[in-house]
């Protein structure tokens, strides 16, 4: 006979499976834990249009309680809206609660599970759990708690609370103790992951501080707070049988013409016509929901998958945009130069997406002969792991980016001391995992981020091409000056010929190689041109005139 | 545009000279020169049946004068310099020596630095280019190879060579003992007579099993030359395998490995020359050189010990998926007089075996002479390619 077969809570099943939301090693905890609640601040702030300002410190407090690891703390304050004291404990201590899930919008967080797998992951390694303290417009004083996920019945569990004064208007403070080992650089270290994050987030005010190190503070370069484009309703087109199913069920008694034209967006009268020429029965359009059976359901869907309705509207999706990304990656170090690329709006799979991208060559920091840095991002959130199943990585390796005068071997990633940063906004990234840490590589995916990085590769190869001509030129006339007397010499002396015929051989040979210099003189005049114009563009976008 | 034609019989010191007033002459006028050499590679080679060998194509590699290539034409001027210098004293060298001197040059005179060689790789090409220009052997500029392989064994054969002062010294394969001819990579000089008639000429691929065969006494019961060829052959072994046909119009067999790499990397280019030697194939290939074995056949006819290409060896792989690349490319393997050669290549690729030619001592190991007589027997019953 079988074993006795007993359910969990979400909470118990996300408490035993941490890894699978980022929780896999100390090192990926500490990043994990401070994404999670950069991400929520980031998103509060843009919801309340709030110009976000935010404090970020993490200290070594000593040896963890688990092998090779240390005790961290993490304190992260914002100046967002703040959480009311009922909301706490769910937001902190409760999996899936969250004002996000599935709502088709480009926020950072999807899901409300990132947060409470932070406050679990504290609980299971310091014994206890989250300290929020939180202020709202509409309290006299701050509320401060310390909050614990009850894993058998998945909500928040309130250990203490005090009310307290706090000089600020709103805002939220969250304090976590932790197990977790500090990597600062590197694909997953924290200060990529704070420069990714000031790099697609330029109206962002950042102080930070590292274990034994000082204070930073990272400026905003824009006063605009992004505006998140509301939802738009669900394309037919991007949804699944079953979703369509559970879809028609909210919406009982309506008939099946006003659920398709108000539940669904691109759906006209015209559509509907379609729909009936292609077979489905008239007198469907004025049945009453509750009246289909799944047969007929599965039909209507069919009818409408084979339908060539409209693509989805690209309102939804949200752009860093080309002057602001022009300012924010001089904030990453002495730039070089730099190029800057938004592609509009385009559907990929279904899904209104935008990419863009922004390379940008240091003079203080990368190497000639190491791959570039590459910064990846999701709905403005970096990623850091799983770097080569990723759509972006893939896209990047399939360029040619020796044509733009790039180090590269065969498809891989570019040489060169460059930030190349990518950004695919979308309200439905299709992730690979529940970590959010690669973004799946399909082919129209792959194709459209190959198109936003070809056109900066195009501008940036300006920069490089004219370095390229200035050293032609340079080893031209060398050449000229180290080989030609050896060479006449040499003939001379085989030919015995006389010291007038030297003499014409040298001009001659002037004259020949001469030519060559001018060609190559040209060339860079050219070149140098056609820099400046771009130069004078660049300029515009970072408001110098 | 400098080409020495091919008929021409001028020394290789007035085509030189011819090259360096046209270069000059050329400057002068304020115009670039061009040089031109044939291009060696497959691309360029034309196997040509009625010779038995590669001849080479039109296709030419020119080199203008310009900003990149003005390093190039300078040291090509300088090293032909060295070599003229070199055939009128009568000086010879091998081409790290010609390398080293070189170095040496730049290193006395500060003022040749910037065409200083990096290694040996460089200073080889610009000697290459040279001999292709002036469509001369390597030889003819008194650029000689270290002898390697061709150690020939006989008690019929007398070779006469002439030295460079012109004297003239006669060897007597048949009073050296146990110790071999070592051919000289200067066929030219040499001059073969045959003591009695001698019945074939064997060439067997591995110079170790050459001295097993001879220490079993197969050159005292064979008149008969027998050498070993130490793998892929080098000009000295070409040029001596094509002096012994010629000179002494022999039948002649090769004997080595069935396997891939042994029948497009060592036989053909005994047979037919090389790509890369063009120019030379005339004088460096013996196109009448018949292939003994190991033919797949002979696996059966004497059970030898065939194993298959192990998937993992990477050497034995390339080899394989050059054979492959060779039957559909190479001009030899494609022409109809080399069928059944080609047909041991794709037995080989279909089959994916190899046998070597030790097989022949494991057939029966209490016969030291076995190997001996499945050879001869090969021969009498005309069981070769």
């Amino acid at each position: 006979m079988a074993n006795k077969i007993t359910s969990s809570s979400t909470a118990e099943y996300f408490a035993k499976n941490l890894q699978q939301v980022g929780f896999s090693s100390p090192t990926k905890a500490v990043l994990t834990t401070l994404k999670e609640a950069v991400d929520n601040s980031l998103d509060a702030c843009e919801d309340n249009m709030i110009l976000p300002e935010l404090s970020i410190q993490i200290e070594r407090l000593g040896k963890g309680g688990s092998k090779n690891s240390d005790l961290i703390q993490i304190i992260i304050e914002d100046n967002g809206p703040g959480l009311s004291a009922e909301n706490l404990p769910r937001v902190f201590g409760e999996y899936l609660a969250s004002s996000k899930f599935g709502r088709g919008r480009c926020s950072r967080g999807q899901q409300g599970i990132g947060i409470s797998a932070a406050t679990t992951w504290a609980q299971l390694t310091h014994a206890s759990g989250v300290r929020v303290k939180s202020k709202t417009a509409s309290m006299k004083k701050a509320v401060e708690m310390y909050i614990d996920v009850d894993i058998k019945g998945n909500k928040g569990l309130v250990k203490k609370k005090e009310t307290l004064e706090w000089d600020k208007k709103t805002g939220l403070q969250v304090e976590f103790k932790f197990d977790g080992r500090i990597q600062l650089n590197g694909d997953g270290g924290l200060l990529t992951y704070l420069e990714g994050t000031t790099l697609v987030n330029p109206h962002l005010t950042l102080k930070y501080k590292m274990p034994d190190k000082e204070w930073v503070e990272v400026e905003r370069v824009s006063t605009e707070v992004p505006v998140v484009p509301p939802s738009v309703l669900p394309h037919p087109h991007t949804m699944k049988l079953g979703e369509f199913v559970t879809h028609a069920g909210l919406f009982g008694r309506t008939s099946l013409k006003i659920f398709l034209k108000t539940g669904f967006s691109r759906i006209t009268d015209h559509s509907l016509k379609l729909l009936v020429k292609n077979g489905m029965k008239k007198a469907w359009l004025n049945k009453a929901m509750t009246q289909f059976d799944d047969k007929e359901l599965k039909q209507i869907f069919a009818f409408l998958i084979d339908a060539d309705l409209s693509s989805p509207s690209t309102k939804s999706v949200l752009t860093v945009g080309e002057d602001s990304l022009a300012k924010s990656i001089q904030r990453l170090g002495e730039v070089d130069f730099f190029s800057v690329v938004t592609r509009k709006p385009k559907i990929c799979d279904f899904k209104p997406t935008v990419v863009e991208v922004a390379l940008a060559r240091f003079i203080d920091r990368g190497e000639e002969d190491k791959s570039v840095q590459l910064l990846r991002f999701a709905n403005r959130v970096p990623l850091q792991f799983d770097k080569s199943s990723c759509a972006i990585t893939r896209a990047i390796e399939s360029v040619n980016w020796k044509s733009y005068g790039l180090k590269q071997s065969k498809n891989s990633i570019p040489q060169g001391p460059y930030i190349f940063a990518v950004s695919v906004t979308s309200p439905f990234i299709k992730f690979k995992n529940a970590s959010k840490e690669t973004i799946d590589a399909s082919e129209e995916l792959v194709d459209e981020i190959r198109l936003a990085l070809q056109k900066a590769g195009q501008k940036l190869s300006r920069h490089i091409k004219k370095e390229a001509k200035a050293e032609d030129l340079e080893r031209k006339i060398r050449h000229i000056e180290k080989f030609g007397p050896i060479l006449v010499n040499g003939l001379v002396s085989m030919t015995k010929a006389s010291q007038a015929r030297k003499k014409r051989a040298e001009d001659g040979l002037s004259k020949i190689l001469g030519i060559d210099t001018e060609v190559a003189i040209a060339e860079l005049e050219v070149a140098e041109e056609k820099l400046k114009s771009l130069k004078v563009k660049q300029a515009e976008k970072l408001g110098e005139s | 545009m400098a080409r020495t034609s091919k008929s021409s019989r001028k020394s290789v010191q007035s085509k030189a000279e011819e090259i360096c007033q046209y270069m000059l002459s050329t400057l002068e006028k304020g115009q670039r020169p061009i040089l031109e050499a044939v291009r060696c590679n497959l691309d360029n080679s034309i196997y040509d049946p009625s010779v038995g060998y590669f001849v080479p194509g039109d296709k030419v590699v020119k080199s203008e004068l310009n900003v990149s290539s003005v390093q190039k034409l300078a040291r090509t001027v300088f090293m032909l310099e060295i070599l003229l210098n070199n055939i009128n004293t009568g000086a010879t060298n091998t081409k790290r020596e010609l390398y080293y001197m070189a170095k040496g040059l730049v290193k006395s005179d500060p003022s040749l630095k910037p065409i200083d060689f990096d290694g040996q790789p460089e200073s080889d090409s610009v000697i290459e280019f040279i001999t292709d220009m002036l469509e001369v052997y390597r030889e003819e500029l008194n650029c000689f190879a270290d002898d390697r392989g061709g150690q020939s064994y006989s008690q019929n054969l007398i070779v006469t060579e002439t030295m460079n002062d012109g004297e003239k010294a006669t060897i007597d394969l048949s009073k050296l003992g146990t110790a071999p001819f070592q051919p000289k990579n200067q066929p030219t000089a040499l001059k073969l007579k045959a003591k009695g008639k001698i019945d074939f000429c064997l060439i067997v691929e591995s110079q170790g099993t050459a001295n097993t065969l001879v220490t079993r006494g197969f050159t005292k019961r064979n008149n008969c030359i027998l050498m070993g060829a130490k793998g892929v052959p080098s000009n000295g072994v070409r040029g001596w395998c094509k002096l012994i046909q010629d000179q002494l119009k022999i039948p002649m067999y090769f004997f080595g490995d069935l396997d891939a790499y042994t029948m497009q990397n060592i036989f053909r280019t005994l047979k037919a020359g090389s790509a890369a030697s063009l120019i030379r194939n005339k004088d460096f290939s013996a196109p009448d050189v018949k292939f003994l074995g190991i033919l797949p056949e002979d696996i059966k006819e004497y059970d030898l010990n065939s194993y298959k290409v192990k998937e993992k060896d990477a050497s034995e792989v390339r080899a394989l998926k050059k054979a492959r690349d060779v039957l559909s490319n190479d001009p030899f393997f494609k022409d109809k007089k080399n069928k059944k050669l080609a047909a041991i290549l794709n037995f080989l690729v279909k089959n994916k075996i190899r046998c070597e030619q030790q097989a022949l001592f494991s057939v029966n190991p209490k016969d030291p002479l076995m190997p001996e007589k499945i050879i001869l027997d090969k021969i009498k019953n005309k069981v070769f390619i």
